[in-house]
């Protein structure tokens, strides 16, 4: 069957000129990314700052220009259409930002907002519109009243359903949500991830979920896929990948999330030293400088994503050792 | 009413008692902080915890004087070493801050000075509280570099901040607060901003600069997996007030008041797939003062007493406090 959404071999460097009084060089944001979304799954996409998980998005989207790949949807490759092909895509991709404070036009009212993209991709008659407003708002668990009011009278929560019915109007058919709760607090959070997986039960739709926070993560996924310095390194179910991870990354990453347990108080910080510069990559294996396994080979062979049986894969040359230290995490 | 303290201690060294922060806008009166008090020893940790608006914040601010207009201290007294912070004169609560009480902040982009190199700006506070010459400080803003961690320090000090990583800024950061070897240390945040692998390290480096130097610390997060790992005991705020105060074991183990429990249960937990517990509702604007308990309309046992009386912190087993009708 073909895969609602294919990535292959996706690469975007960006040149730094320099000015700014960083070093001018090429950052390789993304470096070959391959990546498959079946339909109704949620693929969640983890990584720290800087790695890329960001711009693989926008590339998807077509919001950045690649360099090089292909994004096949329904087996159509988006970066050969001209921009008027692509626009019938465009309405069954949609994005959801992580700052609901700065995605939404302040100038607008929430029905305004709600009302454009309907509007714009002709899905229904003026005299509907009104209804169909208000129908998006009750399904993200919104009043119709706040179809009159403007984003700032609503809390970070509440904007962050404004944008969820935002992207829901078009009726799309894949959703790519850059951290979508990672600026709200912790109750709201909650409330948020459980109606993104209620509207995606109702409207059979895709995500592609990208977070820093692999808990979170690791929640809403059927399947994950670890970022470091532009490469996926590993991928795996979502359940498989916290009970045995098998590449080094994963590993350090779970055991480095702070557990609410009084009793696993005093762990050592998993990692030593900071996340190289994605200007200047480490050779070999990008991961080496930081890796509790490495050895000679990880200083000069880049190791490939390569197959480890049924859906998991893993760009470690030392995929057999990882895991041990795994008693850490609860 | 205070819990009593884990290890012994001449006393505490900052005691906070019915502390109220008011901020007079426009729209109305909003009580930031509303009749709060705890107590933090040498050495201890405490954690003020809570959602964005319940006070924890302006909490910190209030005890350095630093709270921004049209916010301001209506009551209450802050004990340090013997001493009401807020009835001290400007000139000799400056001789504090930065000294024996530093703060680091969240966001160490804002925080550090960017046309400054970090050597000046560590030297400075050196300078200004402990009277060194400049070649003095920055030899000892360089041994600060290399304490918090810092490879190369000697060269480091003439970088500018937009150089380093957001790891290596908060790192500066820990060290321009650690400068003049404070009693207590204010941390609000400190790791929000980083990612998760540089988040443990920095926590690690704060817990064993506390232990070698007996240094109290009042940690400001919402992330209950820091406070776990960190606080020796925890203050949960909501809407103002201290709702739940505790030690770090007594709260994770045996959460008491309704909204700690729903805190707890909303965390997403690493193998768990079902739907998240919530928290119905969301933080009420404080501006219009009720007469009730503030978490009444998000509560799951509501009950009667709610309404009308608002529930003060009792102690319900040696060093546990909870404010709610129910406990």
């Amino acid at each position: 069957m073909t895969p609602l959404l294919e990535i292959r071999d996706l690469a975007k460097t960006f040149r730094m000129s320099g000015k700014s009084g960083a070093k001018p060089g090429r950052l390789k944001a993304v470096a070959g990314v391959n990546l498959q979304i079946a339909a109704g799954e949620t693929l969640g996409l983890v990584g720290e700052s800087g790695c890329g998980k960001s711009t693989l998005g926008k590339l998807i989207l077509g919001l950045t220009p690649a360099d090089k790949g292909e994004v096949l949807y329904r087996g159509t490759d988006l970066m050969r259409l001209s921009a008027r092909q692509l626009r019938p895509y465009r309405r069954q991709m949609q994005m959801i930002f992580q700052d609901p404070f700065s995605s939404l036009n302040p100038r607008m009212t929430v029905g305004e907002t709600l009302a454009e993209p309907l509007i714009i991709h002709r899905l229904c008659a003026a005299i509907d519109r009104q209804k169909r407003v208000e129908e998006l708002l009750n399904q993200v668990g919104l009043d119709a009243a706040a179809a009159s009011r403007y984003p700032h009278e609503f809390s970070g929560g509440q904007r962050q359903r404004i944008s969820i019915a935002r992207a829901l109007a078009v009726e799309p058919e894949l959703i790519i949500a850059d951290e979508p709760v990672s600026a709200l607090d912790l109750s709201v959070q909650a409330q948020i991830l459980n109606l993104m997986r209620e509207i995606q039960q109702q409207h059979k739709l895709s995500y592609l979920f990208i977070a820093h926070d692999l808990a979170v993560v690791e929640h809403v996924s059927d399947r994950v896929a670890v970022m470091y310095l532009g490469k996926i390194v590993e991928t795996a179910p979502a359940d498989e990948l916290y009970r045995q991870p098998r590449h080094p990354y994963t590993e350090a990453l779970l055991a480095a999330i702070p557990q609410p347990d009084p009793s696993l108080a005093g762990r050592p910080a998993p990692l030593k030293g900071e996340i190289p510069s994605p200007l200047n990559p480490p050779s070999g294996c990008s991961f080496h400088p930081r890796c509790p396994y490495a050895t000679e080979i990880c200083h000069r062979q880049e190791p490939e994503l390569r197959n480890l049986g049924s859906n998991r894969q893993t760009a470690c040359h030392h995929s057999d050792r990882v895991g041990q230290n795994i008693s850490q995490i609860p | 009413m205070y819990a009593p303290l884990k290890k012994s201690h001449k006393g505490p060294l900052l005691q906070v008692r019915g502390l109220k922060s008011y901020f007079f806008t426009r729209a109305g009166l909003v009580k930031a902080v509303d009749d709060v008090s705890f107590e933090i020893a040498a050495g201890e940790t405490l954690a003020l915890v809570g959602e964005s608006g319940c006070g924890k914040s302006v909490t910190s601010l209030s005890i350095l004087r630093l709270l921004p207009e049209p916010g301001r201290v209506v009551d209450g007294e802050i004990i340090f070493d013997d001493h009401d912070l807020l009835r001290m004169p400007p000139t000799e609560i400056r001789r504090v801050r930065g000294n024996r009480i530093s703060m680091i902040f969240q966001e160490p982009m804002t925080s550090l000075n960017p046309v400054l190199k970090i050597g000046e700006q560590i030297a400075e506070v050196l300078r200004l509280h402990r009277g060194m010459t400049k070649v003095e400080a920055l030899a000892q803003a360089a041994e600060l570099l290399t304490r918090v961690g810092i490879a190369a320090a000697e060269s480091r000090l003439r970088d500018f901040p937009h150089q380093l990583s957001g790891g290596q800024r908060q790192r500066v950061m820990i060290a321009m607060a650690l400068a003049c070897d404070p009693q207590l240390l204010i941390a609000d945040e400190p790791t929000t901003a980083l990612d998760v692998t540089i988040q443990a390290q920095i926590m690690e480096l704060l817990a064993s600069l506390a232990r070698d130097r007996q240094m109290a610390t009042l940690l400001i997060s919402h992330d209950l997996g820091v406070v776990a790992g960190n606080a020796d005991r925890v203050a949960v705020m909501y809407a103002g007030k201290i709702v739940e105060y505790a030690t770090v074991e007594q709260l994770f183990k045996n959460p008491v008041h309704p909204y700690t429990r729903g805190l707890l249960a909303c965390i997403p937990r690493l193998g768990d797939k079902g739907p998240l517990p919530t928290i119905q509702g969301q933080l009420d604007d404080k501006s219009d003062a009720a007469d009730g308990c503030a978490f009444l309309e998000r509560c799951p046992t509501p009950c009667s007493s709610g309404g009308s009386k608002i529930p003060q912190l009792q102690e319900i087993s040696p060093g546990h406090s909870v404010s709610c009708w129910r406990a």
